[in-house]
């Protein structure tokens, strides 16, 4: 026994070691795959407060494309307010993007909307122009979205002329483009397409745009089209987005859950 | 006193790397983690097992600003684990360690050597594990020498600026 302890003490530094990187491998690899904590992430409120006096500073320089943007989003919306009154499930909060990468394998963004103001866990997120992500974490101040431009989101989608469903991923490069999947090659598939959410989860609403084919590739003999697709959604300008309560996500997801 | 002192500068260097340096977008590739200077100036005179949960706590800041919980936090782990055994090979002269590792009390060429080797392994460690995979090593690799090289110049050009 004294032996074993006369062991451990001259190798405690290594010990150490191995035992705060084995703490932080776990930690990491949680991250990867579960919802992350709000305290741990830019949904904290302290973090998330010194990003957004950042933001306010910067603000300053771009307040001109932002009246611009506005305006455009007033005739937008203006013109959504029909397709809206049919759906009545479906409520809008506004928020402002606190912070946000574009360049990064995993991207993320964070709002200015949290538990307090009814964000919740897995709703969508999107801007006038298309969709931004999913809420990933709620804070009680602040929320983190992870957009489709981060290599874990999947995003499923249709073509607006067929209905021909695709998954849509990203590839970590362009945060302008991103890839439709799974779409089979005796679909006819042209330059200019437009793609829209699908609908089929219940996070977002059908016909929400994402983008355009941009190009698309049929090698031969593949099965499956390799689509470049350019989404509407300009994330390195992003300033204002919209997260979308669905007040039939929770029992469409109850659903879910019976049939697994 | 001496540790007010430095923990006064990681903050004020903490504030430099969220605002100014996260914010840069240089194609990409360039992503300059100048936080390290406090871990890497740290004087010598604590226990390796402090330096380590400092190191761990330092990195757990980072990750809660980056959004990266735990890849900040090994490689800071890692180099503060490394950093007696470097610093033990590079400095002959080891009477004046007591204070915090500068140009003065290392050697200009020690201290070259040491900031580059710990920038490019810390820095190599957190893009690898921010990417977890080995299939955009090419990528990992670019982005580690381009970030490298403006960590290291600022480090190094901090030191001579501060150590007169």
């Amino acid at each position: 026994m004294q032996n074993l302890w006369k062991i451990l003490l001259r190798y405690s530094n290594f010990l150490v070691f191995v035992i705060l990187e084995v703490a932080a491998f776990l930690l990491l690899v949680h991250n990867n795959t579960a919802p992350r904590s709000a305290v741990t992430s830019t949904a904290n409120q302290f973090v998330a407060w010194q990003y957004e006096r950042c933001s306010e500073v910067a603000d300053y320089f771009s307040l001109r494309s932002v009246n611009e943007q506005l305006a455009a989003e007033n005739a937008e919306l203006r013109s959504r307010l029909a397709v809206t009154e049919q759906q009545p499930e479906i409520q809008y909060t506004p928020a402002k993007v606190v912070q946000m990468t574009t360049d990064q394998p995993h991207n993320y963004l964070t709002i200015d909307r949290g538990a307090r103001d009814g964000v919740q866990l897995g709703q969508g997120v999107r801007n006038e122009d298309g969709v931004v992500g999913i809420v990933r974490t709620v804070g009680q101040r602040y929320s983190v979205v992870i957009p489709i431009i981060n290599t874990r989101t999947n995003l499923s989608c249709r073509f607006l002329k067929n209905d021909y469903i695709g998954t849509l991923q990203w590839d970590g490069k362009d945060s302008r483009f991103a890839r439709l999947t799974d779409v089979a090659s005796h679909m006819v598939v042209n330059t200019g397409d437009t793609i829209v959410t699908s609908g089929l989860s219940p996070v977002f609403p059908e016909g929400i745009p994402v983008g355009i084919v941009e190009s698309s590739i049929l090698k031969e003999g593949d099965s499956y089209h390799t689509i470049r697709v350019r989404l509407y959604t300009n994330f390195r300008r992003l300033k204002y987005v919209e997260v979308i309560g669905n007040s039939a996500q929770n029992e469409m997801e109850e659903l879910h859950h019976g049939l697994d | 006193m001496d540790w007010i002192r430095q923990f006064g500068r990681y903050a004020i260097v903490m504030l430099l790397q969220v605002l100014l340096f996260n914010q840069l977008q240089l194609f990409g590739v360039c992503h300059p983690y100048i936080y390290v200077l406090c871990l890497l100036m740290m004087p010598l005179t604590l226990s390796q097992h402090a330096d380590m949960v400092i190191g761990a706590a330092a990195g757990l800041v980072m990750d809660t600003f980056c959004n990266t919980l735990g890849v900040h936090t090994a490689a800071c782990i890692l180099i503060m684990f490394i950093r007696p055994y470097m610093v033990g090979t590079l400095v002959n002269d080891k009477d004046r360690l007591n204070e915090q590792l500068t140009s003065r009390t290392m050697g200009m060429e020690a201290m070259i050597k040491y900031v580059v080797i710990m920038v490019l392994i810390h820095h190599f460690t957190v893009f690898m594990l921010a990417a977890w995979s080995w299939a955009h090593i090419g990528f990992v690799l670019t982005e580690t020498a381009v970030s490298s090289v403006l960590t290291i110049g600022i480090i190094l050009g901090y030191n001579i600026l501060t150590d007169k």
